[in-house]
């Protein structure tokens, strides 16, 4: 079964909150197999990216597809396509790590839950915390339950929003290897990052974000310099509407 | 359509999962139910000629806010974390979404009632006798159509400044003719009377559940939708 | 005073705009006059030309003003359903402008029907309220009507306040005929309830051509108030979009 190239569109796309504008003429073409790094300071619209493309938004105007499909017309059934991480962990406090992760398992249709909570928990080293409610976890173990949740159906869009925040070195660069292991040529994963030199470390490309526009979008393959100024005058200019 | 099914029974049995852990809605709500159905004992005593008919009422206030009180709460558990939007994210339809909530908040009422039901009958010594199966229909009835407004609007009240608080305020006004057909009909139950004693309150109230699920059907994806 | 606030706005827009705002202003000073002229026939007809009723003497006379307002509330609700349809359609803020503008003013008709129900009923059948179907499912209308403005007041979001409210808009007025049923059914079974007759079996001709001038009047007064409101609404909104 050959899969088709799942890549991201967005045309023109707007999203206003009543008078605030979070996004302005957004025209983004992410090809499959990308690795993001979304940035920008805050309130730029950085969220709202994301969840215009996980489709937990509506645009204003303007519109959003996947794999040439405008998730407008689409029907439920590619959300299975794209895994969410956003700030919270959208996990049930009460229940534990593998009834969160087999809940979500179901949700996706997967054929053997359970296994595939357990493989996706030893993915991300939590498998011995599973039994314990979530509530009851660190910070850190919470978050690893939470990135499980939100690859178990093995996405092939996978978007994180600041999955960095609040980390310790340690737990960032386990985080970033497990990215890096995450990205492969099927899969195209989207991170919001704040720190530049955690952007210029493993992402692809950095798109930038400033008062809802882009106001940056280059590779990250050379240049590192340049591109750590232009950002940080960007980040200085305020950005702010 | 049918595709709805699979995923509402999925959040459904998270639902009952997550309640059997925590007992947290069967809790509170049973005991205000209970609580209602005594406290409002004292102030209408259900005696005399008008018995069956206060007894009816009180029961169905009892329903009415505890049931209010356990959407409420069901719902907030999903915005916590921000887990309403782990099903939006996910391939469920909002209409799955709808109906599973739905139908894990009728379980949880229905165990309430069957609890407070007999104890009630008890309290204010009453035997329905052959219209058991009228008042068991008629709860079940009554207590959809306000789970199927419930559903809907507890949704819309976590996301407002005051949150569950609001639920009353906008459920209330919208119920008054399941309570005016459940009170009816419960009334003529407690005299004993058989089910086609009230054929006409139990059609309004099918009738109206249906309209009122078939409504929450379609305006559900517009309330979750930012 | 709304001379100056019309050269206000005037002054924003181009030459088209300000010709455009002109006939607007003309429209809107045109179904006001209008409208002082359908009250003052219908103050004239109510007192002068119709008739007093036999039985209920000239307190029956409220009634001319107690109908027409059932008639508008009813109908300011079908308005409020009908734009909260149209702004979940196209999510066009206009329409969610209409609906909360219909919904203030079927609010205040809604309000008269209840004080001018009782203010009728008590000279006349001696009590105030009587559970009447039709005042029982305006005072139900009432409710709806201001748990809808409680929404409002809750949401501050201005795309979510006007999703949930056109939501509750639809549901609100789908609910209400059933509402009308089962209080009907309800009062039914007190065979000793008091009615409020609309005058007897027959209408003569003057009080029935009253109750139309009346009907006439105040569908009049709503569309002038409809109006009045909308053009608050449309200020508030383009000066919150041209806040930077």
């Amino acid at each position: 079964m050959s899969l088709a190239p799942l890549g991201i569109s967005l045309e023109r796309v707007v999203k206003r909150f009543g008078p605030e504008i979070a996004l302005l003429d957004i025209d983004l073409e992410i090809p499959q197999g990308s690795y993001v790094a979304v940035m920008g300071p805050n309130g730029a619209g950085k969220t709202t990216l994301l969840k215009v493309i996980a489709g937990l938004a509506r645009p204003t105007s303007g519109h959003v597809s996947l794999a040439g499909v405008r998730l407008s017309d689409a029907g439920p059934g590619l959300r299975a396509l794209v895994g969410f991480l956003g700030h919270e962990s959208m996990l049930y406090p009460d229940l534990t790590g593998l009834e969160n992760l087999m809940f979500h398992a179901r949700l996706h249709r997967l054929a053997e839950p359970r296994k595939a909570a357990l493989e996706t928990a030893g993915l991300l080293e939590v498998e011995t915390d599973l039994s314990r409610p979530v509530g009851s976890l660190s910070r850190g173990m919470r978050q690893r339950v939470a990135i499980a949740r939100a690859v178990i159906h093995q996405p092939r869009v996978l978007l994180m929003d600041e999955p960095y925040t609040g980390l310790d070195e340690h737990a960032a660069a386990s985080l970033a290897s497990l990215l890096q292991r995450l990205h492969t040529p099927e899969r195209t994963v989207v991170v919001t990052i704040h720190e530049i030199s955690r952007a210029l470390a493993g992402p692809e490309r950095i798109v930038a974000l400033a008062g809802g526009r882009i106001a940056m979008d280059v590779t990250t393959f050379e240049e590192h310099e340049r591109i750590s100024g232009e950002y940080l005058s960007l980040l200085a200019r305020g950005g702010e509407r | 359509m049918l595709d709805w099914i699979g995923p509402a029974m999925v959040i459904a049995a998270k639902d009952l999962r997550l309640e059997m852990r925590t007992k947290s809605i069967l809790s509170s709500v049973g005991l205000f139910a209970l609580l209602v159905v005594v406290v409002a004992s004292f102030s209408f005593p259900a005696t005399g000629a008008g018995k069956n008919g206060v007894a009816a009422g009180l029961l169905w206030m009892s329903f009415l806010f505890s049931s209010l009180l356990g959407m409420g709460r069901s719902f907030s558990l999903e915005d916590e974390e921000a887990c309403i939007e782990g099903l939006m994210a996910s391939p469920a339809p909002r209409e799955s979404i709808y109906l599973g909530k739905l139908l894990a908040n009728l379980l949880f009422i229905g165990a309430v009632e069957a609890v407070v039901l007999p104890a009630f009958l008890i309290l204010f010594q009453l035997e329905p006798g052959r219209g058991i199966p009228l008042l068991a229909l008629t709860a079940f009835l009554g207590t959809l159509g306000i789970v199927a407004l419930g559903t809907l609007f507890s949704a819309m009240a976590v996301k407002t400044r005051t949150r569950e608080a609001i639920l009353p305020l906008l459920v209330m006004p919208l119920c008054v003719p399941i309570v005016i057909a459940a009170v009816k009909a419960t009334e003529t139950a407690l005299g004993g009377a058989a089910l086609s004693a009230s054929a006409s309150w139990l059609y309004l109230l099918a009738g109206f559940d249906a309209l009122l699920v078939t409504v929450g059907l379609a305006a559900f994806p517009y309330v979750l939708d930012e | 005073m709304s001379s100056r606030v019309d050269e206000a706005t005037a002054g924003a827009g181009d030459g088209r705009d300000v010709g455009r705002q002109t006939a607007t202003r003309w429209r809107r000073r045109a179904l006001g006059f209008g409208t002082l002229v359908g009250l003052g026939v219908l103050v004239w007809a109510a007192f002068a030309y119709a008739p007093q009723d036999i039985k209920q003497g000239p307190s029956q006379r409220i009634f001319y003003i107690h109908v027409p307002s059932a008639w508008i509330a009813f109908l300011a609700f079908a308005v409020v359903f009908g734009a909260s349809i149209a702004f979940l359609a196209t999510r066009n803020h206009r329409w969610d402008q209409v609906a909360v503008s219909s919904a203030e003013i079927g609010t205040v008709f809604t309000t008269a029907v209840l004080v001018t129900g009782p203010l009728w009923a008590r000279p006349v059948w001696g009590v105030y309220w009587s559970w009447d179907p039709r005042l029982t499912s305006v005072l139900v209308l009432w409710l709806i009507y201001l748990s809808y403005l409680a929404l409002r007041g809750y949401v501050v979001e201005p795309d979510r306040r006007a999703r949930f409210s056109a939501v509750l808009g639809i549901v609100g007025f789908l609910d209400v005929p059933i509402v009308y049923l089962s209080v009907r059914w309800w009062r039914a079974l007190h065979p000793n309830y008091v009615v409020l007759a609309r005058g007897g079996p027959q209408m003569p001709g003057a009080m029935l051509a009253t109750l139309m001038i009346g009907i006439a009047a105040f569908t009049l007064l709503y569309l002038y108030l409809m109006a009045l409101r909308l053009r608050v609404e449309r200020l508030r909104a383009n000066d919150l979009e041209e806040r930077p």
